[in-house]
């Protein structure tokens, strides 16, 4: 059966370059069967690709150890919900599933512009199956997941302990469902690029794959910062390592396409920067997979290592080069004559967030390089590590919540000292007054403390907005208050929901400055009895329990807590040994609350002396981040929930008409 | 500029507020300002790897070298001068690492002062084309009102 797959990818590679050469052609030559011929070349890369994916994890599951990747990934005592980790566990399955994402949103594009967008569809499904190639090609000539073993294994290596853990299981492929889908933005603004129709229409057929891309890039960061803080237990949810930068830039460039294309359907401005934006998210994810891949930078991320680099930095390149060369020749055309009349105006708020958001992101790739920019002009290495980071961002980020708080509420065109007055009087005012009650609350003037007044004022205009709205809708349409409420929001789902995920945001914010200004550590070495103080909290060390199965063995340590000599708890943070890949690894116990985490490390345990070493942190606010989260889930679903308007449109329009609304 | 003028300041603060304070080194501090060299691309404080072979003897060192009194720089010094620079967790302040520090700002102060002039030439172009746009209505109560009104109407035909 590997056989079988092997032939569907090399089939895949075969029907995707088909269907960018039939396609550009069909373009070209304005031949609608052509065109036809393309997108079905298309679906059967989809289908193909989908075959090899169900093939190997076939092999995955019925521990087929005569394939190199199922001997090297998994294992016949690894659980079953591992095993499907163990698809995009190591790098050739990755690409695979990488390409089988890819194909799938290929797929779904066509099938929403059937009728749509038939001018650029041709280029649309030619630029996503370039991409394609590029990754059906590294999939059947360099890193083939059905090579066989000269000899097969009689049992598989594992997976890596650190990645059987549950936030493995979504963090990968809600990173990847983000990576991959900003092809579709890329896609229709090369399409754009290729076909001079420079207008709106791209934009607005990709808004909601933007969106859609964005707000899986924002799940698999948290979730990657979940994994992070419950499995390696350093006490810490992100540690600027290369690839959580790799997958952080694309969020903040995508951050800013969102908020700079308002001005665009607003304004008509702004056209070569959406261009730029869009073509350098995507060209960050392929940095990004670059760097995961490559090694060139080390990493904690490289459980996978290869010598693709060169591959990526070539298809990088062609990205970067066919881009900018199509953006350059189109120059004339994209150039705007939209006006800005004030620095007191919504469109400065917002060119000055972008600014931010694109300095981060800028920031973030410097660091990053500049090891290696060291090491090719002075010869000498050096690491850029989380000091770094902190320190250029903080305020970076700090300026970027004030202009949250800006952005939303300022006048466009031009802001008078009247309207100023009126959109910013309560944020500033609770701003100031939370200033001085932290301040007299013991928050000493800081980061921290910036971050939580900049967050109250952020907040505040967002609450502002939702108030005035309701009151206005009260007013003048007597609705009751939940009533207009829920009519404010779902008229206007894109507005609201935008401030649903700044609350998100800001709660995020303050969870980070809480949790990395105010945590307490402590460590200590105690034999049974003995107890330690973190905090407000006391840990007592009362015995080691210990447990086996045939894939795993545990130790734990015991520890109840007490708060002000009451028990409030018991923590049990483990040491696990995994037998495959002979590794120890920690299990962390987190006593999580709203106020703070509890985080529990069992640091070592000698079976001869009985001694433990236990590692304690107390981290505030924590839960806020993962919180900020959930609010941004729900913001982002109120954003992208059809309007009325065009739920209507789709129930009215028959089949196959042609529909006039994006 | 008068933008620039009035962030400034603020930038500095900011900078100046999430500095670390000045005060006698702290074995934590010197932990952090140095990185692991078992791999985990962690700082030293932060690498708990069990029984880390680089980690817990550079924590041991920095202890008996605080307890000398040796000064940060002192300690950073020594264990520079054995693993080389890469140990430092961030780039120092000297030479050709004042590019790291500096480039960040140096682009994010570049492309603002652009943004301020693209906008006062845009702003001064626009005064002089053509009439000021009339302000963001400011008037009385019943005028917002019934502009209000208006809006929500237009949301509503949306």
């Amino acid at each position: 059966m590997p056989e079988l797959g092997r032939l569907a990818v090399c089939l895949a590679l075969l029907c995707a370059l088909v269907s960018v050469i039939v396609s550009v052609r069909g373009a070209l030559t304005r031949r609608g069967d052509l065109i036809r011929a393309g997108e079905h070349a298309a679906y059967a890369v989809f289908g193909l690709v989908a075959l090899a994916v169900v093939l190997l994890l076939r092999a995955l599951l019925s521990h087929d150890f005569s394939l190199e990747y199922v001997a090297a990934y998994s294992s016949s005592t690894l659980p079953t919900n591992y095993v499907f980790a163990a698809l995009w566990g190591g790098q050739k399955g990755s690409l695979l599933f990488w390409s089988f994402m890819l194909s799938l949103f290929a797929t779904i594009v066509q099938l929403q512009n059937r009728e749509r967008n038939r001018e650029l569809m041709p280029w649309v499904t030619a630029t996503m199956m370039t991409v394609a190639v590029f990754f059906l090609g590294l999939v059947t000539f360099i890193t083939d997941p059905f090579e066989r073993l000269p000899n097969p294994a009689f049992e598989g290596a594992d997976l890596n302990p650190l990645l059987q853990n549950y936030w493995m299981m979504i963090h990968p492929p809600s990173l990847y469902t983000g990576y991959v889908s900003a092809s579709v933005p890329f896609a229709f603004a090369i399409a754009a690029l290729a076909t001079g129709r420079l207008g709106d229409q791209w934009i607005r057929s990709t808004r909601r794959w933007a969106l859609f891309s964005w707000f899986f890039l924002s799940l698999g960061n948290l979730f990657g910062a979940m994994w992070a803080y419950e499995v390696l237990g350093w006490g810490g949810y992100w540690a600027w390592d290369p690839v959580e930068n790799a997958a952080f830039m694309p969020w903040l460039v995508s951050t800013a396409f969102l908020h700079s294309v308002m001005i665009q359907e607003k304004k008509d401005m702004l056209r070569v920067w959406n261009m730029v934006l869009v073509l350098l998210t995507f060209s960050l994810t392929i940095f990004g997979t670059f760097l995961t891949r490559s090694g060139v930078i080390s990493s904690v991320h490289s459980f996978t290592q290869s010598g693709l680099g060169p591959f990526f930095i070539g298809f990088l390149l062609l990205v970067l080069l066919t881009a900018g060369g199509l953006v350059a020749y189109r120059l004339p055309e994209l150039r705007t004559s939209g006006t800005i009349e004030s620095f007191f105006s919504r469109e400065a708020a917002f060119l000055f967030n972008n600014l931010i958001l694109v300095g981060i992101a800028f920031a973030v790739f410097w660091g990053t390089v500049f090891p290696v920019l060291s090491e090719w002009v002075r010869g000498v290495k050096i690491t850029v590590g989380p000091p770094f980071f902190n320190r250029v961002n903080a305020p970076l980020g700090l300026v970027l919540l004030v202009l949250m708080g800006i952005g939303p509420v300022i006048a466009w065109r031009r802001a008078t000292p009247r309207n100023l007055w009126r959109a910013f009087a309560w944020p500033v005012g609770a701003a100031l007054v939370a200033g001085v009650v932290l301040l007299v609350g013991g928050i000493p003037f800081g980061g921290a403390w910036f971050a939580f007044v900049g967050g109250v004022f952020a907040l505040g205009t967002v609450v502002q907005e939702f108030w005035r709205g309701v009151r206005a809708r009260q007013a003048m349409l007597h609705e009751s208050a939940p009533r207009a409420l829920g009519r404010l929001v779902g008229k206007n789902r894109r507005r609201y929901g935008g401030y649903i995920i700044h609350v998100g945001i800001v709660s995020i914010f303050i969870g980070i400055a809480a949790s990395s200004v105010f945590r307490i550590e402590a460590q200590q070495t105690m034999k049974a009895g003995d107890e330690m103080r973190v905090g407000r909290y006391t840990l007592r060390y009362d015995r080691i329990e210990s447990q086996e199965n045939g894939h795993v063995a545990r130790t734990a340590a015991v520890l109840p807590v007490f708060v002000d000599g009451r028990q409030i708890d018991t923590l049990m943070p483990e040491k696990r040994f995994y037998k495959k890949p002979k590794q120890p690894t920690t299990e962390v116990a987190n006593r999580s609350t709203l106020r703070e985490d509890l985080y529990v490390v069992l640091g070592s345990y000698d079976p001869q002396t009985q001694l433990v070493t236990i590692q304690a942190y107390v981290n505030p606010l924590v839960v806020w981040i993962w919180f900020g989260g959930l609010i941004l889930a729900l913001g982002t679903a109120v954003a992208v929930w059809p309007t009325a308007a065009e739920r209507e449109v789709r129930v009215v329009a028959p089949r196959g008409a042609r529909v006039p609304v994006e | 500029v008068s933008v620039l003028r009035a962030t400034a300041p603020l930038l500095l603060a900011l900078l100046v507020a999430v500095a670390p304070a000045i005060a006698g080194p702290t074995q934590q501090e010197i932990e952090e300002a140095l990185t692991c060299q078992c791999g985990c691309g962690l700082t030293v404080h932060s690498c708990n790897h069990l029984n880390c072979g680089s980690g817990e003897p550079m924590k041991k060192e920095i202890a008996e070298r605080l307890a000398r009194g040796e000064t940060r720089d002192q300690i950073l010094t020594a264990f520079t001068a054995r693993y080389g620079e890469k140990v430092l967790s961030s780039p120092t302040f000297r030479g050709f690492n004042w590019f790291a520090w500096l480039t960040p700002f140096a682009a994010v102060l570049a492309a603002a002062a652009g943004l301020v002039v693209v906008i006062r030439r845009r702003v001064r172009t626009t005064a002089t084309a053509a009439a000021p746009a009339p302000p963001v209505p400011s008037g009385d109560v019943a005028a917002l009102r019934a502009r209000l009104q208006r809006e929500l109407e237009q949301l509503d035909r949306e």
